[in-house]
């Protein structure tokens, strides 16, 4: 369309027809005062601030929701338009408490700021403060409406960025407020305390509640959020080496804009824990005689660890010794930890954090699709015809994802939430549909029938791409949909209406742990892309499948080699092309023995053929099933290495603990779900004598025998970048994508040249009922923690929140068993058991319980056996049959 | 006396609810519908009202509490709104409300313990030829005097 031409303050603009005068005037560097406006939110027009002048007719209007105009000619600031806003801020103080001196808002105030832009110190108006009782009753936010002057920011926030709707205007005139509903406080309402809403607050009405005196920050720099996959931009304030304040960096590049979710804005208070490892320990003989863990220097903690490794190889060989990185270091640290591994102790005993979430079932659709499933951005999912969320409640475990499902579901594109429970996100849902557990394979096999039979699927596309559909169509022609209908516990009509949904559309598949931790996750994810083939939902924008990381770098660490079976740029170990490639590039053997993941290593620990095991950022004593069995397998090790950030049981256990950095103290880079690489500097530096982790490991790759030391993190990021084609655009600071090169990844017009195969229909029997244990207990997370609640345990406003995890069981189950809400109960498994307080819920179904992970240092763990959760047999970490008792 | 207000009838709101469930525009009328039935919003009621016309529940708390019309809290069986507008106030509103005060032993915007008034002032009720005046329900009195008013609560207190 034609440009709209006018002129603002004597300037000629054109600009794009639906721009308002705000932002014509910004975009041209004119600058017009606002305090409502928001670049993310829908015009409002509330405070009037921005009110500019129409030459021709005369006319005031706010420049933030009038449209420009063909020949417009605008003034802003006229003495006329200077003094009606003058007096609107005169009256905005009138009605404002004079406590700027011990308001916490400080110099980040608005108000106060173009106030003094005004000069207006004196208001010369009678005041009439609108006083209205503090509210701090919870220990994320506090509210002081008196400071409130009806922005509406945080009301549009709440409604429109992360659609939670805990908060409206009550009332009107002089007694309009912000209220939750029942004019309760935040913590009793549906409040998720992601904080957007203090963020974006012009004044002291909203700020955040910290748990003693912090003062301001001296700078605040840019970091990338350590918590779950999404990656979100970190504006990090600090004072005296201390991260003292945590907002959204408002980048246009970013995931999340101008939204965090609890974890990332308020949770951030455990980089000053009193937990926090400041320098190396080794236990010594204190007094008494006993062994006490021992600040020791950094020389004598790794020389130790360097000469009991090389001691414990050459005695019993390198498969003796395993290591276990993290799914939150950064990428450089995760690679140096398997060349380690790899090129120095000459093992592939290695894994990291991400096995706990079952990352490692994404390699599926990589053999499948040569890594074709990435990268896609989040935002793409606007574009999306329909949406299936599988297995995922991303409220809890990843809120800035479920921010952009929510936003998109209430602009029209139709989403199918598929879970046992009904998630928060079922009321933003076309469609719920309430499978029981594990069955999910069987539901995406009857979809895959059904629109088979209809015809309503893109054969263009299986032409091109896919080869195997006739054998595939085949299987499906057999599958019975009366047993999947009793299995799934669904109606032939919700199959029904959900094929009416899917016909002739690309998806969006969204998955979560539901799927990935389950039982038959392997199968499952199979059958998801037999779907994506199927209804030619590859490649696309806005279709194909997402894997929600519950971990920071979970797709990172596996891109970089940190698990047994793949080679950095995640090339299969058991591909000798991929052994040779990596074997010139490093310059040494490539042992081809397969190694032993997480769940393996354990195992291997308990019956002594570990003998030494290397842990950087992970607790297996808290993210594995049966923590007394990994415990004593752990015990059994005869040289244990524990390089973390916080004190924990697992540091009891060590023989040599090395302080790491959390990702604010160092420099680095995180590879998000969608393939983002997001590089950061520090913020701070590390605590004591910590170390950044990739420092640590490449003094301990010297001393082990490598050639140089890198000395510098771009060092190491250089190197990724030269050898792992798939990090090429990996750059130290803004974002750079994972790249896929695979011929069948690209779906171009001319088809692949290698066509991706249908996965076999698997089918599943029933389950047989279990009548000891007549409850299915799913095992879950909710939003105040982060897998299983390490870091988010050390933060002081989530221990004060004291959320206690209580279990859901139906309001039908808690009559029969005559339980009322906050009642102790003990749920019992044939593994284990826990004691927890009770809630009614009608958001699960009768016969399942949901208990919350971790909390009470992740108890929950106990119900569950330590399975292989790699093994395509597993029995899954998921859900387990479980009893139910009052105590 | 201390007496309860009146049982709602949830099955009657429940009608309501569903009658005008996912219409467009349909928050203002069911909630009229509801004020009338009950005479007032149950505030239990806000959440079911939100799920049915897919909103946010303080979304519907927020329109409730915007317009005067709707009440969170339950009203007496007569509420009586007695005209504080200029053309009423000048032939002696003022007094006509103490009175009313009085009588009632109620404060402006108060219930009486048995849910028989509600007192209330309204800015102004449009018939200022009958001033001063006041409604009982939907019924207009005009031309109050002392006598007039202890006349008409006579009559509504027998009922």
């Amino acid at each position: 369309m034609d440009k709209i031409v006018l002129t603002i303050d004597n300037k000629r603009i054109s600009c794009p027809p639906g721009t308002s005068i705000l932002q014509a005037a910004t975009q041209n560097d004119i600058k017009i005062p606002h305090l409502c406006y928001h670049p993310d939110l829908k015009p409002f027009g509330a405070c009037r601030l921005c009110l500019v002048e129409d030459e021709q007719s005369g006319r005031l209007m706010a420049s933030c929701v009038t449209p420009v105009a063909p020949d417009m000619t605008i003034q802003t600031d006229t003495p006329r338009i200077i003094s009606h806003r003058r007096n609107i801020v005169r009256l905005m103080i009138a009605e404002h408490p004079e406590s700027c001196i011990v308001c916490s808002k400080g110099n980040r105030c608005q108000l106060r700021w173009v106030a003094a832009q005004m000069g207006i110190g004196e208001t010369n108006l009678y005041a009439m403060p609108n006083y209205k009782p503090l509210e701090q009753a919870n220990p994320f936010i506090i509210r002081d409406l008196s400071k409130c002057i009806l922005c509406g920011k945080c009301i549009r926030a709440d409604h429109e960025l992360v659609a939670v709707g805990a908060i409206d205007y009550n009332s009107r005139g002089f007694a309009s407020r912000p209220a939750t509903v029942h004019e309760q406080g935040l913590e009793q309402s549906n409040c998720t305390f992601c904080g957007t809403c203090v963020s974006l607050c012009p004044t002291g009405a909203l700020s955040a509640k910290n748990s003693r005196y912090v003062g301001s920050p001296a700078e605040e720099s840019f970091s990338i959020c350590g918590f779950c996959g999404v990656g979100c931009s970190l504006a990090m304030g600090q004072s005296a080496n201390k991260v003292i304040d945590v907002n959204p960096a408002h980048l246009t590049e970013s995931v999340n804009k101008a939204t965090l979710c609890v974890r990332g804005h308020f949770a951030h208070d455990f980089l000053n824990s009193r937990r926090r490892i400041i320098a190396p320990m080794m236990p010594k003989k204190g007094e008494g005689e006993t062994l006490q863990m021992t600040p020791v220097a950094w020389d004598e903690a790794l020389d130790q660890v360097a000469e009991r490794l090389r001691h414990i190889r050459d005695e019993s060989g390198p498969q003796s010794i395993a290591f276990v990185g993290s799914s939150k270091c950064s990428n450089e640290e995760n690679y140096l930890f398997q060349k380690i591994a790899r090129v120095l102790i000459g093992t592939n005993n290695v894994d990291n954090g991400g096995y706990v979430s079952g990352q490692f079932l994404s390699t599926i659709l990589d053999q499948k699709t040569g890594g074709g499933c990435r990268p896609s951005p989040v935002s793409d999912l606007e574009k999306a015809d329909v949406i299936v969320v599988l297995g995922a409640d991303p409220n809890h475990s990843l809120p800035v994802v479920s921010y952009y499902l929510k936003r998109i579901a209430k602009n029209g594109v139709p989403l199918i939430v598929v879970d046992p429970r009904k998630t928060e996100l079922v009321s933003f849902a076309s469609l719920w549909l309430p499978v029981k557990p594990q069955t999910d394979l069987e539901l995406i096999n009857a979809l895959a029938a059904l629109l088979h039979e209809t015809n309503a699927y893109d054969s263009e596309f299986i032409d091109h791409y896919a080869e195997g559909f006739s054998l595939f169509t085949y299987a499906l022609s057999s599958l019975d949909v009366d047993k999947v209908c009793r299995m799934t516990g669904l109606e032939m009509k919700d199959l029904n209406a959900t094929t009416a949904l899917l016909e002739e559309k690309r998806l969006a598949f969204v998955i979560g742990h539901g799927i990935l931790q389950q039982r038959y996750g392997t199968h499952t994810l199979g059958a998801i892309l037999n779907l994506s083939l199927m209804t030619g939902s590859l490649g696309a924008e806005g279709a194909g499948i997402y894997i929600l990381a519950r971990e920071n770098n979970q797709s990172g660490a596996m891109d970089m080699g940190t698990v047994p079976n793949l080679l950095p740029g995640r090339m299969p170990l058991a591909e000798d092309s991929a052994r040779k490639t990596w074997e010139k590039n490093w310059g040494v053997k490539i042992s081809p023995d397969p190694g032993l993941n997480l769940g393996r290593v354990i195992k291997a620990a308990e019956s002594g053929q570990i003998k030494a095991l290397y842990i950087m950022g992970e607790n297996p004593l808290r993210s594995l099933p049966q923590p007394q069995r990994v415990k004593a397998a752990l015990a059994n090790l005869d040289f244990f290495v524990v390089q973390d950030i916080l004190d924990s049981e697992i540091v009891k256990l060590a023989d040599v603990v090395l302080p790491g950095a959390a990702a604010s103290e160092k420099s680095g880079s995180f590879t998000n779900l969608e393939g983002r690489i997001q590089g950061f500097s520090p913020v701070v530096s590390p605590p004591g004598k910590a170390k950044p982790d990739w420092e640590i490991l490449d003094l301990l790759a010297k001393r082990l025998g490598a050639a140089e030391a890198y000395g510098t993190v771009e060092k190491i990021r250089e190197e990724i970048r030269h050898l792992v084609p798939a990090y090429a655009d990996m750059n130290g600071r803004g974002p750079g994508w994972v790249k896929t090169s695979s011929p069948m990844a690209v779906f171009g017009a001319a088809g692949a040249r290698e066509k991706i195969s249908f996965s076999p229909v698997v089918s599943t029997a029933d389950e047989p009922a279990d009548s000891d244990y007549p409850f299915t207990a799913i095992l879950g997370s909710l939003r105040y923690h982060l897998g299983s609640g390490t870091r988010t345990s050390a933060s002081d406003r989530i221990r004060e929140f004291d959320y206690g995890g209580e279990v859901d069981i139906s309001v039908a189950d808690a009559d029969k068993l005559k339980l009322k809400d906050g009642d102790a109960v003990r749920i019992e498994t044939r593994w284990g058991e826990i004691k927890r307080k009770i809630g009614r819920s009608n958001r699960i179904e009768p016969g399942q319980l949901f208990v919350p992970l971790a909390v009470n240092a992740n108890d929950a763990m106990n119900l569950i056996d330590l399975n292989d959760l790699a093994d395509p047999n597993t029995t899954g970490w998921k859900t387990c049959a479980a009893k139910i008792t009052k105590v | 006396m201390n007496m309860k207000p009146p049982e709602i009838d949830w099955d009657r709101i429940h009608e309501i609810i569903e009658k005008h469930k996912g219409v467009k525009w349909g928050l203002i009328p069911l909630l009229q519908e509801v004020q009338e039935h009950t005479g007032y919003i149950p505030p239990e009621s806000i959440e079911l009202i939100a799920e049915a016309m897919n909103l946010y529940p303080s979304e519907v708390q927020g329109v409730i509490t915007f317009y005067a019309g709707f009440a969170l809290k339950p009203k007496g069986k007569y509420v009586l709104r007695v005209c504080r507008g200029t053309a009423c106030h000048v032939k002696g509103g003022r007094s006509v409300l103490r009175l009313m005060q009085k009588e009632l032993n109620l404060k402006e915007g108060e219930t009486s313990s048995d849910y028989q008034f509600t007192l209330e002032t309204v800015a102004c009720l449009g018939a200022c030829f009958l001033a001063p005046t006041m409604m009982i329900n939907r019924d207009y009195f005009g031309k109050l005097s002392p006598t007039k008013v202890s006349s008409v609560l006579g009559e509504y207190q027998k009922k």
